[in-house]
């Protein structure tokens, strides 16, 4: 009875609640997102080591930052998939499997744009930080094929949910492990890493506007992307046909 | 009979049912293959599941042994669900596929000691026995590709005859049979049912068994 | 009736034993990926130098590349046939913890795939000009760092059975999974050479090995049961 009320009722539920939050998070996003990148990007002062170069770190750190949260969100996703069968959680894992590579491909992109100004090279395996976002995207890129790759759905979800979580612990020990690998290289490093942390509290305010920004973002594209899936999935059921007909 | 029958065996009710199974609910594909299915199977008893192509009857059969958890609704095994008593359930249960279960580079003797000591320890004089009741004498050691289809299928269906298993479940076993074969396999589908076993079988072919019923899909 | 249940370890015996069984009787799935090893192997000091100081520096790296690599070929026929042709669901019919039989044959894909490779490294060690201190340092890495491959990469294999043409996603999925073990195993090497000692490093893959073994089988028994679904 619970599989059956969860495996029905909980993509209306979502819908219909979800439909309530979303003005008020774009809202709450606007403002944020607003303030941030017209503080961060044109108004804070310049760094006294890095000079203006600060602004994209930034953009970067807000979205590095988020890119950490897509695996474990996806291996709660797949948990429930696995152990209850929620159809609305593997809706949010497909989403963010996708909304996370681009994150983390943007997070590499910001990234090597910041280290060409501040390091002189586009991509410095020095950097454990980026490194360790170069397999994440790899790991989410192989979730998002194999979903592809599958045709029957209830497989697909289930695949999923299993290589989300192995994919998961996976990454903890990726970031541990190379970042060990990078203290060892460290010494034939031609790069002073210690540049990369800027002072004054003000970056960090502004990171921080930043971070809250970029999160509310990803709350509202997974919710937006997820709206969409329940339709497509639920396209027989009669209150999507309602709708529907409705507007 | 065999250990694995549950403690309930004997207390239950009187007809013996041993698969029960109530409001079964399938959808593949959006595709509603079966709703508000009941049935019972008690022991002694062929059932024979009937459909059109597409009806269901392979999934079906794949729900009941638990290959296939995508349904809703109850299926209980001697008055528990089989999900609460899944290494009992599988130790009274044997089941042959469309894919009949043997390796092609292996012989029916090192396919059987395999697919047989999964379940319960097995001598090699009781194999050759076997795959000589199923006419397999003489390609005892032969690898398996260099047999037919029907002699494929024929080792994997010693495995009934070796097996002390209560429930068969056997999807369309007799596709690829002669008619001596298809004769040989409805005698040991009544001696099954006569020694108290009992059969799920899909095929359409009309079974010449006394102990059978029909349950029809779609 | 005929027979007793059988005890889990003598299901156990009679997998590892059938999957033995199998591989000698299909030399072509264990031949060609060891082949693969050597041949890719041999092609470095071609496309990279024949100087014995170059070589040496990346002879571990090169190693240790080629058996992700041919563990990826190989490891496609750990399930496939038995996909195929049915055996897979008996496995998965069997009253015994399915743990143990997916061990089993992880074993036993071991035992013919990765095995032969730890044996056969020394020799190629040596014509990448590694000297001849690390060569048990490496022998023990690949060791530790083979098994783990087996068991990571069957969790790959039991999602993708079902999948008619996968040796490419197979690779996609399971190669950035094994970045952990290809840093510890090379840094093993790398610290022997620059006469440090390994052992940290090679503890740590035993831990990993010991946390494989524990969990790993567990994964592939699921991912199993879903692509036989």
């Amino acid at each position: 009875m619970w599989v059956w009320f969860s495996k029905l009722g909980s993509p209306k539920w979502f819908y219909e609640l979800s439909g309530k939050w979303l003005p008020w998070l774009i809202a709450a996003m606007v403002i944020f997102m607003a303030i941030g990148l017209v503080w961060g990007l044109l108004f804070l002062p310049p760094d006294y080591q890095q000079g203006f170069t600060s602004r994209i770190l930034i953009v970067h750190v807000a979205v590095a930052g988020t890119s950490l949260a897509f695996f474990p969100l996806m291996f709660v996703a797949g948990t429930i998939t696995l152990v209850w069968r929620m159809k609305l959680a593997d809706m949010v894992a497909k989403n963010a499997a996708i909304l996370g590579a681009w994150f983390s491909f943007v997070t590499l992109a910001t990234g090597s744009l910041w280290g060409s100004v501040m390091w002189g090279t586009w991509w410095e395996w020095t950097d454990s930080r980026l490194v360790s976002m170069l397999f994440q995207l790899f790991l989410l890129l192989g979730v998002i094929s194999l979903r592809s790759a599958l045709e029957d759905s209830d497989t697909a979800a289930k695949a999923c949910a299993l290589l989300s979580i192995v994919g998961c612990i996976n990454v903890v020990i990726i970031k541990y492990s190379v970042e060990w690998w990078n203290t060892l290289h460290q010494v034939s490093s031609p790069v002073n890493m210690d540049a990369s942390s800027p002072n004054g509290p003000e970056f960090w305010i502004a990171t921080l506007i930043m971070i809250v920004a970029v999160y509310l973002f990803l709350s509202v594209s997974l919710i937006l992307s997820t709206r969409n899936e329940i339709l497509e999935r639920e396209r027989k059921a009669q209150w999507v046909q309602d709708l529907v007909l409705k507007s | 009979m065999s250990s694995a029958a549950p403690q309930t065996f004997s207390n239950s009710n009187a007809d013996k049912t041993m698969l029960a199974v109530r409001d079964l609910f399938c959808e593949r594909d959006d595709r509603v293959l079966f709703k508000n299915l009941d049935f019972d199977l008690p022991e002694g008893q062929v059932l024979q599941v009937q459909g059109s192509n597409g009806s269901g009857k392979t999934t079906l059969m794949r729900i009941l042994c638990g290959l296939n958890d995508s349904y809703e609704g109850s299926i209980k095994w001697y008055g528990q669900e089989i999900e609460e008593q899944a290494a009992s359930f599988f130790s009274s249960l044997l089941y042959i596929g469309h894919r009949v279960g043997v390796s092609k580079v292996l012989s029916p003797v090192e396919n059987l000691r395999w697919s047989c000591s999964l379940k319960q320890a097995v001598s090699d004089e009781q194999i050759m026995a076997a795959l000589k009741e199923v006419g397999l004498r003489g390609f005892e050691e032969s690898p398996c590709y260099t047999l037919s289809a029907g002699q494929q299928q024929r080792a994997s269906l010693a495995r009934l005859i070796i097996s002390p298993a209560l429930l068969w479940v056997l999807d369309e076993p007799f596709t690829t049979l002669d008619s001596k074969g298809v004769a040989m396999l409805e005698k040991i589908l009544q001696r099954q049912a006569q020694t108290g076993g009992s059969v799920m079988v899909t095929t359409h072919h009309s079974l010449r068994i006394a102990e059978l019923t029909l349950l029809s899909l779609g | 009736m005929t027979g007793k249940q059988t005890t889990t370890w003598a299901a156990f015996l009679a997998t590892l034993k059938r999957d033995l069984l199998i591989a000698f009787k299909k030399k072509n799935d264990i031949v060609n990926p060891f082949m693969f090893f050597i041949i890719v192997v041999s092609l470095f000091p071609i496309g990279i130098s024949p100087e014995s100081d170059r070589l040496t520096e990346i002879a571990a790296g090169v190693i240790w590349i080629s058996v992700l690599l041919a563990s990826m070929l190989s490891m496609d026929s750990l399930y496939r046939s038995d996909f195929e042709d049915g055996s897979l669901e008996q496995l998965l019919l069997s009253p015994h913890p399915l743990f143990f039989l997916v061990l089993a044959k992880n074993i036993s894909h071991w035992l013919v795939s990765g095995l032969p490779v730890v044996l056969v490294s020394p020799l190629l060690a040596y014509m990448l000009a590694l000297p001849s201190e690390a060569y048990g340092t490496l022998v023990l890495s690949l060791l530790l760092g083979t098994p783990i491959m087996s068991l990571i990469g069957s969790i790959a294999v039991a999602l993708t059975v079902g999948l008619g043409s996968r040796g490419l996603i197979l690779a996609v999925i399971t190669l950035p999974m094994s970045v952990p073990i290809l840093i510890f195993g090379t840094l093993a090497v790398q610290s022997t050479l620059n006469s440090q000692s390994p052992v940290g490093y090679l503890s740590l893959m035993l831990v990993m090995l010991s946390v494989s073994v524990s969990l790993a089988p567990l994964a592939s028994g699921a991912a199993l049961k879903i692509s036989v679904n």
